[in-house]
């Protein structure tokens, strides 16, 4: 099959192409930017080939593409990509706004092409444990879930991360995603409430107006609460980029999950502190043979474009909340 | 806990002069242990001492509290201060009326990891304070009828009686707060654990605190961490990271399925102790700078009420309600 990308604003998708590389029935046929320098670079960088638009790669008729854009410009690729017929892995946030997220999904759905979010935590072997723990029911009734996703400010290396018009906002727009679709997998139920704190002190240096950390609480249609800790909270001189933990009380037992635990430190001259290095399985690798395997067997994805929405929807409301000072009601109106 | 502070005094040159305890059993041996007096009456027992040292159940304290100000004696008092403001500003007025101290036990202030993060912070190493995650989580006090931590109307239950260290902390840290958001649980079924609560602090200065506490772990389970992310940088200090010695015994016929204490730091002194300390320095005079007032005390008692009053209404709750 041949798979396209589409951008290369989001880092992530350097990773997703070494992914799409070692499955063998698949043809990589190139990228396309809009930033014409940092197309360059991709395709100096891994050989492969550049074209000059978007809509010069989609003529070629990709059977999947990746959208791998700042997170305002989701709308318009998938739209362009959907009409052209090709399957869509969009990175996350699927959206910056529930309306945007919806259009997504009806244009796919018209087109008759399969529209999947990229959330990696789902191909985690770690949290796919606790995923099984949970449906084994011993954990019994579920009281509520600690949980974050902290990191680095990804300003130094994709400064778009903090334009407002580009990324949708700040830290909340793009940490929380991840442990809200986690939460909804665990449960298997929604979100009816959330209730959102922001403020801009860490990373000063930051001067877009954006929020460089949130915390995020949330109430399931079952009772089950939540916090989400999304901050960048993380300095550059980490040892790493950050990482995503869960923490479960149930009835029946406590549970943690560490999910970037399986590290090594490495002290060396070069680097002159300490750094982790991460040797637990790549969950890019599992996200990325699903989204083939869709195409493979023309079926829906495990994570979906309506996962993507539902994650969205959480995010707008915690900024709803933050505005307002007071808990927000889900589905939004 | 009386035991505890007791230990506390006998590393000071203070005297030990007088226990009064309902359990008189208890009270015996440790007016033997530390060669003090056994009183049955708390008036005897005032009119024996310089300090009373109150370590009653928290709904006892007001009462206890405003005895010994009466009398014009120096009071040290467990935490959390009182179950309401009006109690703790009664004590307050009473205290201040009769010129004594009112020293209360917010112990976190002593415990050496808090106290490192805190001198941290203070010494402007992380810069300005963003974020803050305090954990302070445990297995549920046995359900005995005479175990009044489980007694809403003793204790005021796990949101205040175990998370007060941390909004105590949060607010020592970060400064004051000003608005509280907090969902709970508790178990519907009396013999389950569950006391489940995430608390978060809206600080004047724009900081956000996480608080998880919970009386809901599997025995014996007692964990607590911390971690507060600044403008100029972190300190991580996660849960478990004061373990240092790890004590793994094969099994032996007589044991029978897991026996783990309480996870603690091997300490030359406890946490307590130091506490106890300070005190009798501020008693005698020694220092002038007291680590926790009567006041912080009280402010930690209204951020407790408004996290459970928000738990119980669904609301934002601001701590200039709480009155």
């Amino acid at each position: 099959m041949r798979i396209g990308i589409l951008s290369y604003a989001h880092g992530h998708a350097a990773g997703y192409l070494h992914a799409l590389r070692a499955i063998a029935d698949v043809e990589i046929i190139g990228l396309a930017d809009d930033d014409a320098e940092r197309g360059r670079e991709f395709t100096a960088q891994f050989s492969e080939r550049l074209y000059p638009s978007f809509e010069a790669l989609l003529a070629d008729q990709p059977d999947g593409v990746i959208v791998t854009a700042e997170n305002s410009k989701h709308l318009p690729l998938v739209k362009l990509a959907a009409e052209a017929g090709a399957h869509i892995l969009c990175e996350k946030p699927l959206a910056t706004t529930v309306a945007d997220g919806q259009q997504m999904l009806d244009t796919c759905q018209r087109a008759g092409v399969q529209l999947m979010t990229a959330f990696p935590m789902r191909f985690s072997p770690p949290a796919q444990e606790v995923k099984q723990l949970m449906d084994g029911g011993r954990l019994g009734r579920i009281l509520g879930f600690n949980a974050t996703n902290n990191g680095q400010c990804p300003w130094h290396e994709r400064p778009w991360f903090v334009d407002k018009a580009l990324a949708g906002g700040g830290a909340m727009m793009d940490h929380v995603v991840h442990v809200a679709d986690l939460l909804r997998w665990y449960l298997g139920r929604e979100v009816v409430e959330v209730y959102a704190q922001s403020n801009h002190i860490l990373y000063p240096e930051v001067t877009t107006g954006v929020e460089t950390a949130g915390q995020v609480m949330v109430t399931f249609d079952n009772g089950t609460f939540a916090s989400i800790d999304c901050s960048w909270s993380r300095p550059l001189y980490y040892p790493t980029w950050g990482g995503l933990t869960v923490e479960l009380v149930g009835e029946g037992g406590y549970v943690t999950l560490d999910a970037f635990k399986q590290k090594a430190t490495i002290y060396s001259h070069k680097r002159q502190r300490g750094a982790y290095g991460f040797w637990g399985s790549n969950t890019d690798q599992g996200m990325i043979e699903e989204f083939t395997a869709v195409i493979r067997e023309g079926r829906a994805p495990v994570v979906t474009g309506y996962d993507g929405l539902k994650a969205t929807e959480i995010v707008e409301a915690a900024y709803r909340s933050v505005e307002t000072g007071a808990p927000v009601k889900l589905p939004l109106s | 806990m009386g035991t505890v502070h007791a230990a506390g005094w006998a590393a000071t040159p203070a005297k030990l002069a007088g226990i009064f305890a309902l359990d008189t059993e208890r009270a015996a041996l440790l007016a033997h242990q530390y060669g003090a007096t056994q009183y049955f009456d708390i008036e005897s027992l005032m009119a024996n001492v310089d300090v009373v040292d109150i370590c009653v159940p928290t709904y006892l304290h007001r009462d206890l509290v405003v005895q010994a100000a009466a009398a014009g004696k120096q009071i040290v008092c467990e935490k959390p201060l009182a179950l309401s403001i009006e109690d703790g500003q009664s004590m307050i007025d009473a205290v201040e009326k009769a010129g004594v101290h009112l020293l209360i036990g917010h112990v976190v202030r002593f415990v050496p990891e808090y106290v490192l993060a805190k001198r941290t912070v203070d010494a402007g190493e992380i810069g300005q304070v963003g974020t803050m995650r305090l954990k302070r989580t445990g297995f549920q006090p046995r359900p005995k009828p005479e175990n009044w931590y489980i007694d809403l109307s003793k204790s005021g239950g796990m949101m205040m009686d175990l998370m007060i260290h941390d909004y105590d902390y949060a607010r020592w840290v970060a400064g004051d707060v000003e608005k509280v958001f907090a969902h709970n649980v508790r178990s519907v079924t009396p013999d389950a654990p569950g006391d489940y609560a995430l608390v978060m602090l809206q600080h004047t200065n724009g900081a956000i605190t996480n608080i998880e506490g919970a009386w809901s772990y599997p025995p014996p389970m007692f964990l607590t961490g911390l971690e507060i992310a600044g403008s100029a940088g972190l300190i991580e200090h996660p849960a478990a990271s004061s373990v240092t010695i790890g004590i793994h015994m094969m099994e032996t016929e007589k044991t029978t399925g897991p026996d783990v204490a309480v996870s603690s730091s091997p300490l030359a002194e406890s946490p307590y102790t130091a506490e106890i300390r300070h005190f009798y320095d501020v008693l005698t005079g020694a220092t002038t700078t007291l680590r926790v007032t009567a006041a912080d005390a009280l402010e930690a008692v209204r951020i407790a009420l408004a996290a459970i009053e928000s738990a119980r209404t669904g609301r934002a709750v601001s701590t200039k309600e709480v009155a």
